[in-house]
């Protein structure tokens, strides 16, 4: 008898079924109980959508909406802040220097994310040397205000994905390659025409890749918001937190972490139809027909 | 690149050092203020040494850095094991299969952190408790089952795009020649995937040095591993000690991505192969 293919991914499949598909499906399976007293986090006798409406309510709805919003400025900033920087990395640089300038985005994403985050605590604290220096130049009257704000966190939120982004997006300029760009400086596109005609639309997976890898994970923020947004910048990820831990109410808190993922998949999916939606009419603007070419002489052809 | 250089060459060039400074900032910060002899982090005082000695001193800092180390070596061996056999089945075994499990695989990495902790934590209560499984109220197997899950899928991912860039005709020649599938497996498939076990198995130890929330919900008091115990330092007042065991861990960070990168240099990758190894894409 023949092993079946995929034999030697059982183990794998067997740990991850066990530790994260149960689990996470014990997760769906409490949202739709409730908190019985006191003492009780969760039970599940009575099935309802109540727990959904409860997340939904104006005193969390507020929550949500801002989650969003830091999620998809902080993504596109990360976007703005990542394209010259990986096209400088990717065209501009020697091949030596890209090598060890790859290293340094490397660095800090495998530094500690809770200790980079500390990191802009110390800088922003309105004790801190930032503050102190800004005040003895004149530039502020006042001690930096702002830290536990929400700008803090998007600041904070940026600065901990931005590599994320940037590696991606390096991959694709890199991709791309000499061999196209000159090609299209033969053809007669200046530098502006070429980037925004050849290069950047056939860096479209990497630009992609970088949006998802930077949103997901950042709406799912749990620690960028508690060290840096305080009280006033509070994310989904501390909410679902905040009802497994302090409240003890895990129904609710499960209702919140499913949410979480639905307002993930559905901005992703809302996301992709935009850029098609605006990306569409543009490149069917721009394509060349060979049919249009009929009337030029056998030269140019 | 031999032309002259534009407005906009400089421009960019200049970006990018903004760019790397923004990167670098809070890093160096910590870095300088691990020297910090004051109570408090936040408030420099005047330079010194005592923050490392605290280290050695305060059996709660070194606890949990030992904690820390000791689940990132269990979970970096059994993700790299669990990971290292699905890689190969995938790249080597392929078929309609390898759809649902990448799948999976895609489902576990992009699932919130913060939705496998909470879900976690219920569960190993459940096998603990419930089911009488004492070994999930271990706190070592606790971290180490939360710390598995993603770097299982990112060593699998990892091994598989190093064998589907190989050809299978050394495997296939090992088995004209008589040697059976096991000897195969370890004479030459494993020799091949090599590289990609060794960065796999690195990353997977720094992922499990660097998890925060799994670890703040699976963790049992006793083994608290280090980022939970600098989570909440963060509500009694973060100390300069917090900033030299920072110090000393990047410098352990910067060890192990040398040698990532060293491996992977040495198998033949370009940088631009190796940033996509190092970064899991």
């Amino acid at each position: 008898m023949r092993a079946p293919r995929f034999l030697l991914a059982i183990p794998a499949w067997a740990w991850l079924a066990a530790f994260f598909v149960l689990p996470v499906a014990t997760v769906v399976y409490f949202s739709f109980g409730y908190k019985p007293g006191i003492f009780g986090t969760h039970a599940t006798d009575v099935l309802s959508l109540d727990r959904y409406r409860e997340a939904l309510s104006p005193t969390f709805f507020t929550t949500f909406t801002n989650t969003l919003r830091v999620g998809v400025l902080g993504t596109l900033l990360c976007l703005v802040i990542g394209i010259p920087m990986a096209y400088w990395m990717a065209v501009k640089v020697s091949p030596g220097k890209r090598a060890f300038l790859l290293a340094l985005v490397i660095v800090p994403f495998w530094t500690n994310f809770l200790v980079r985050t500390i990191g802009w605590q110390v800088i922003l604290a309105p004790e801190g040397w930032l503050s102190g220096m800004l005040q003895a130049l004149g530039l502020r009257e006042n001690p930096l205000a702002i830290l536990y704000t929400r700008s803090a966190v998007l600041l904070g939120v940026v600065y901990n994905y931005l590599p994320l982004m940037i590696l991606p997006l390096f991959v694709a300029f890199d991709r791309v390659g000499p061999a196209m760009r000159e090609a299209s400086k033969d053809l007669g596109a200046n530098r502006w025409r070429t980037f925004t005609r050849v290069t950047l639309p056939m860096a479209r997976p990497g630009i992609i890749a970088g949006i998802l890898l930077v949103f997901i994970p950042l709406m799912g923020d749990y620690i960028t918001a508690t060290v840096l947004g305080g009280a006033r910048g509070n994310m989904v990820g501390q909410l679902v937190a905040s009802q497994f831990q302090a409240a003890q109410n895990w129904a609710l808190g499960s209702a919140m972490a499913v949410l979480l993922i639905i307002v993930i998949a559905v901005t992703v999916l809302v996301g992709a139809a935009i850029a098609y939606v605006v990306t569409w009419p543009l490149s069917r603007a721009r394509r060349l027909r060979l049919a249009d070419l009929e009337g030029l002489p056998e030269k140019v052809r | 690149m031999g032309e002259r250089r534009t407005v906009t060459d400089y421009l960019l060039y200049a970006w990018g050092a903004l760019v790397f400074a923004f990167l670098f900032l809070p890093i160096l910060v910590i870095m300088v203020y691990s020297f910090n002899e004051g109570r408090l982090l936040v408030s420099f005082t005047e330079f010194g040494f005592g923050s490392f000695r605290a280290i050695v001193d305060r059996p709660a800092v070194r606890s949990a850095v030992m904690v820390s180390i000791q689940t990132g070596a269990i979970a970096a061996v059994f993700a790299t094991l669990l990971g290292t056999l699905a890689g190969v089945a995938m790249a080597r075994r392929p078929g309609k299969w390898v759809l649902w499990f990448v799948g999976l695989l895609l489902l576990v990495s992009v699932t919130p952190e913060i939705v496998d902790a909470v879900a976690l934590l219920p569960w190993l209560v459940f096998l603990g408790q419930d089911l009488g499984l004492s070994m999930f109220d271990n706190g070592v197997v606790r971290l180490v089952v939360g710390h598995s899950l993603f770097s299982t899928a990112v060593v699998s991912y990892i091994v598989r795009a190093r064998l589907v860039g190989l050809d299978a005709q050394l495997e296939e020649a090992s088995a004209d020649l008589y040697a059976s599938p096991l000897t195969t497996f370890r004479r030459v498939t494993l020799p091949l995937a090599m590289p990609a076990v060794l960065a796999g198995g690195l990353l997977a130890f720094t992922l499990s040095l660097d998890n925060t929330i799994i670890s703040a919900f699976v963790q049992v008091s006793g083994t608290t591993p280090w980022p939970v115990y600098v989570l909440s330092a963060l509500r009694s007042g973060l100390r300069p000690e917090i900033a030299a065991v920072s110090t000393l861990m990047l410098l352990l960070t910067l060890v192990s991505l040398m040698l990532v990168w060293l491996v992977l240099r040495r198998a033949g990758d370009s940088s631009t192969q190796i940033a996509r190894t190092m970064t899991g894409t």
